[in-house]
């Protein structure tokens, strides 16, 4: 992509400030771990003798610390791994690639080391790092392990309702989550209707998310981003795992291509179970039925030179649902599923300034067929994304570290589109794809002003393009393909900034402002694969969020416990719903079924979390309120959002026996979500209906789960190029039935003789016990104890 | 059509253990609404026009036939208007009528009774002068005064847009012989937007409605083609899928075939899309009513009324 001309003289502004600074000397390499080769993202570089003057990896590893000439003692630390002390003599720049060893061997295991001074010292706020092998070791559903719900496990993060990976976070809707794997956005991230998220664990690095003040490197959601890195495929040694759990099968293999220069990784999982059922059903009624997912992750690399390196990501997942029944001749087909691809250019201009180039392709569809002899319907949509990225890392001195890009996406939206076919009959529904530009340039620049005082401070500029072909419903104009129809900018500041009160103790503030051009809405419970992505339109006005957050953190008994307060409060403005009397046409398009309002949600969220020791974990309790008001529902006044949750409480322990058995629990406690009640039955055609109430001015029980899980490796940490392990786990442990959903009814007999109502509840996860098996082939044997 | 229907079916089909219990709700503690179902035909075997006044009642476990006695509301001004004349709809109950009449009667109503069997006292407001026709083009406004309430609605009666070339024939080659699947043409006439419901009767037992009753043509405007009608089928023991909305070989079968209004379909596909999305997949929707002052509908039917033996 081309360079904006204003970009252009960013560029040279900050690289003359460079030339004026020239007193020191840089510092500057990548941060790997020693036994794959793979970097390390985000981890911390600091100057031991005066640790306020450090840095952190990028996303790619690089790290560039300019300091004044003179000796030094380097700390490389990074969660999960042991820190790596080098003392340099710098005279002169300087490049090291620091190699940190992990704390252990095992993935299963639970980290032991951590960077202890990170909650205090960084400028972020509202930032979380999950290394994927802290999400491996805490109990699952069915034992599948699932990135998206360790989230919801966090303070300020709420899960979309029981066992699904969806989430809300501080009051947003799920659609304002900004959800990427390698970049790409991730549209759909549930498989089966939401139970699983379409993240394989074997295939992922690194897992970020940042519910507070969002950098403006990020935009296009108002509440959370949650960056998931795919790993790279170990440098050094090939190997292969994999494990069988009761939903899925899971294999990955990676290893080197070229060593220290090329790897590769190629991770999938899919489902079995119904497949086994196959020959069961042949001959049946029922033959053909099968309902499956698979997800396929792989990433090759290649390192051209010191300057230069390649990446290319996919991802491949879906979901397959086939319903046959034969003395109706009777079907319906279900696929949906995301493909995503990127490819990455990193490139060093010098050593402190980092360039990555990206170029995005990814694709959500969603189709369902379903006929009956000679008549047969399909209804599609999904989201297409092409998208270039630049973004650039700067590190001018010790005391800014300045990033700036862009960013530009071309969408494709198909709303449902329906056809159907009745004999040589066709129909079709007039809606037609959405199309639309995306634009954003950014700049931010973390400064330290001096010891006790830094701050982030960044501004992010979008536009956002509706393009024909449409037709609008305001003035029945045509637009012809590519033509602009409306353009909406927004301006975006974000600004954090923490105070240092003593060694182990900071305040931290921030604010940020956000514009969100894409939408989903949901009438469901949670999300689901029939939602749809819709953009914004001459109808449908950008969302805007703007949020404050201020926090207190405290380290105590030696960094042993990391500790924080954090306060927040969020204005939202142009939010989405459906109307009370929605009804889903396929004829029509959604837009028009939209009414628009207002929300805002505040809260307190506590933190404690212990990362050293054989007991390790964490405690989280948010106490929060979140309320909507629109003029077209329960007539203009303020009703709390289905995601309002008064008290969340979430308690992570891992206890570390000895090498051969760990073991794993998680206490869950939420408020009831709030439901729309029954109001009132009412007769028509002498059958009793059903007449709601007030929106979401009930609430369910209150929700409470225990699960536990243990890990048994048998032959412990000395594995000689082969390990297994087994995690037996049983999900919500007491078996308490936390209702699902509820339903009413109301029966007539003959004659109106009488009539019978009922309210059900209904839960769909008692207690489930499950065992999943694990294995590892490596070349590596040099890590042996 | 409905997706959210099939991803309810896939998570049955998952095997996952629903666990049910029964609870009672939290009273809503609001005063009772005042309901409307009033209908004014016109066409083949048109009804005589006729309103029923109940009132919306609270969560209930069980409901006995005293109870429907109290839903109806008595001693309303019930008064309809068309271009040029005022009606008076008068009240009358079942136990005003005769009894060797009250079955016929109803049947007049399109009130579905089982012979010998207990009635509770059935209310409606009826046109006694038999003045009152509905006809095709016109608009009808009801008013009604009841306990100091002034409720008001307005309904259409549209052009009717026939059937045409009915006939059975075997859904596939695996049903057994004796079950048939109904199919029918339309020409749907374009450029304006139509609004269509039907029932079925079976052996002269009454109309009943399917659990999908009304359409648009929002999907085939214009257009001319050939389909299938389901039979409507109890709600109180609905059949299996293997039979559902087949019609059995030898009965005789009663289509109505009715075009409706905006607003009168607003009702009947609100109501019917809300039957169907409780549970996990979708949240509730608030039934659209054309009544101001109460709930319910004011509808406006232009009648087409087809019988065939299924063969």
């Amino acid at each position: 992509m081309r360079l904006s001309p204003k970009l252009v003289s960013i560029i040279g502004f900050l690289l003359f400030w460079q030339i004026g600074q020239a007193q020191t000397v840089t510092l500057s390499g990548y941060v790997k771990d020693e036994a794959t080769g793979e970097s390390l993202p985000f981890a911390n570089i600091i100057n031991k003798a005066n640790p306020t003057l450090g840095t952190s990896s990028n996303a790619y590893g690089f790290y560039s610390l300019s300091l004044p000439k003179g000796d030094y003692d380097i700390t490389y630390s990074y969660l999960g791994y042991n820190d790596l002390v080098q003392t340099f003599s710098l005279q002169e720049n300087k490049s090291f690639d620091a190699e940190l060893r992990q704390g252990i061997q095992l993935e299963e295991l639970l980290v032991t080391a951590k960077d202890e001074k990170e909650n205090v010292e960084s400028t972020e706020m509202g930032t979380i790092e999950l290394p994927v092998e802290k999400i491996k070791a805490i109990p699952a559903l069915m034992g599948e392990v699932d990135v998206l719900k360790t989230l919801q496990l966090l303070p300020g993060v709420m899960s979309a309702g029981e066992g699904t990976s969806g989430f809300y976070v501080r009051g947003g809707g799920p659609d304002q989550n900004l959800i990427l794997l390698d970049e790409a956005v991730v549209y759909n991230s549930g498989h089966l209707l939401g139970f699983f998220s379409v993240f394989n664990a074997d295939a992922i690095k690194n897992t970020t998310l940042i519910k507070g003040s969002m950098p403006a490197a990020y935009g296009g959601r108002l509440s959370s981003v949650v960056d998931i890195q795919m790993k790279e495929g170990n440098m050094k040694n090939y190997s292969l795992e994999g494990g069988i759990g009761l939903i899925s099968t899971r294999l990955t293999a990676q290893g080197p291509i070229v060593r220290d220069k090329s790897s590769f990784i190629v991770s999938g999982r899919r489902t079995y179970g119904f497949d086994l059922a196959q020959p069961a059903l042949k001959g049946g009624n029922l033959e053909g039925t099968n309902y499956y997912f698979y997800d396929l992750n792989t990433k090759v690399n290649y390192r051209f030179s010191d300057k230069d390196r390649l990446y290319l990501s996919g991802y491949f997942g879906r979901d397959v649902f086939v319903f046959k029944q034969k003395t109706r001749d009777l079907f319906f087909r279900l696929p949906y599923g995301n493909s995503t691809a990127t490819l990455r250019w990193n490139h060093l201009f010098n050593d402190k300034l980092f360039m990555n180039v990206s170029a995005i392709y990814n694709d959500y569809d969603f189709s369902l067929e379903g006929g009956q002899t000679d008549f047969s319907v399909k209804v599609f949509s999904g989201v297409r994304d092409y998208n270039g990225k630049i973004d650039f890392d700067y590190y001018p001195n010790p005391k800014h570290n300045i990033r700036f890009g862009a960013n530009y996406t071309y969408h494709k939206l198909t709303p449902n589109i329906a056809n159907a076919t009745s004999g040589d009959d066709v129909f079709s529904s007039d809606l037609e794809s959405k199309f639309a530009n995306e634009t954003a340039f950014y700049l931010q620049d973390d400064i330290k002003v001096n010891p006790w005082l830094s701050t982030n401070v960044g501004l992010r500029f979008s536009m956002f393009t509706q393009l024909g072909p449409y037709t609008s419903p305001l003035s029945g104009e045509r637009f012809e393909k590519g033509d602009p129809v409306t353009t909406y900018t927004g301006l975006e500041p974000r600004a954090s900034a923490k105070v240092s009160l003593s060694e182990t103790s900071s305040i931290k503030a921030g604010i940020s402002y956000n514009y969100q051009y894409l939408h989903l809405v949901s009438n469901s419970a949670s999300t689901l694969p029939t939602d749809i992505w819709v953009p914004s339109t001459e109808l449908v006005k950008p969302q805007k969020g703007l949020q404050y957050g201020l926090g207190y953190f405290k380290n105590l008994f030696d960094n042993k416990f990391e500790t924080s307060v954090e306060l927040y409060y969020k204005d939202l403005q142009n939010q989405i719903d459906y109307g009370e009397s929605f009804v889903d046409d396929p004829a029509v398009d959604v837009e028009n079924e939209f009414v628009f309002g207002d929300g805002w949600s505040y809260g307190a969220e506590f933190f404690a979390r212990k990362n050293l020791g054989a007991l390790t974990g964490w405690i989280g309790y948010t106490l929060s309120k979140t309320e909507r008001q629109f003029p077209d529902i329960k007539r203009g006044e303020v009703y709390p959002a289905k995601f309002d949750r008064r008290h969340d409480l979430s308690v992570v322990a891992n206890y570390e026996l000895n090498d051969k058995w760990q073991f794993g629990g998680v206490f869950v406690f939420g408020t009831g979500n709030t439901y729309t009640p029954l109001r009132s039955f009412y007769l028509i055609e002498q059958n009793f209906q059903t007449r709601y109430g007030d929106r979401n001015s009930a609430r369910i029980d209150d929700y409470h789960r225990l699960d536990l899980s243990a890990t048994w490796t048998p032959k412990g940490r000395s594995f000689k190029g082969y390990a297994s392990s087994w995690t037996f786990s049983m999900y919500n442990t007491y078996n308490r039935l936390n209702p699902f959903f509820i339903y009413y009814t109301a029966e007539t007999e003959d004659n109106l003789a009488g009539a019978s109502g009922t309210a059900v509840k209904v839960a769909i996860f008692p207690v489930i016990p499950s065992i999943t098996w694990n294995f590892k082939f490596s070349t590596d044997r040099k890590n042996e104890k | 059509m409905k997706n959210r229907s099939i991803l309810l079916l896939l998570l049955l089909g998952l095997g996952l253990v629903a666990c049910e219990t029964e609870f009672t709700p939290d009273d809503a503690d609001l005063d009772p609404e005042i309901v409307v179902e009033g209908f004014i035909e016109a066409g083949d075997e048109a009804l005589p026009p006729f309103v029923l006044l109940t009132r919306s009642v609270p969560f209930f476990s069980s409901f006995d036939p005293d109870e429907f006695n109290n839903l109806f509301v008595h001693d309303a001004e019930v008064v309809v208007t068309d271009d040029l004349n005022t009606y008076s709809l008068e009240e009358f109950c079942v136990e005003d009528i005769p009894e060797p009449l009250r079955e016929a009667v109803l049947a007049l109503l399109g009130i579905n009774i089982q012979p010998d069997e207990e009635l509770p006292n059935f209310c409606a407001y009826v046109d006694t002068t038999g003045t009152l026709q509905g006809q095709i083009g016109k608009t009808y406004d009801l008013s009604i005064e009841v306990e100091g309430k002034m409720i008001t609605a307005s309904t259409t009666i549209p052009e009717p847009v026939p059937l045409f070339d009915i006939y059975f024939q075997k859904p596939t080659e695996f049903s057994p012989d004796s079950l048939l699947e109904l199919r029918c043409s339309i020409d749907d006439p374009g450029g304006r937007a139509d609004y269509y419901r039907y029932l079925t009767e079976i052996n002269n037992e009454g109309f009943v409605a399917p659990f999908q009753s009304a359409t648009d043509d929002a999907f085939f405007d214009g257009q001319s083609f050939e389909f299938v009608l389901s039979k409507a089928e109890s709600r109180i023991d609905p059949p299996g899928i293997d039979t559902f909305g087949l019609f059995t070989l030898g009965d005789t079968a009663r289509i109505k075939w009715c075009t409706i209004d905006e607003a009168h379909y607003r009702f009947w596909s609100t109501l019917e899309f809300n039957a169907v999305s409780q549970g996990p997949f979708s949240s509730y929707t608030i039934v659209d009513t054309n009544v101001e002052g109460g709930i319910g509908v004011w509808g406006g039917y232009a009648v087409r009324i087809y019988e065939s033996i299924v063969e």
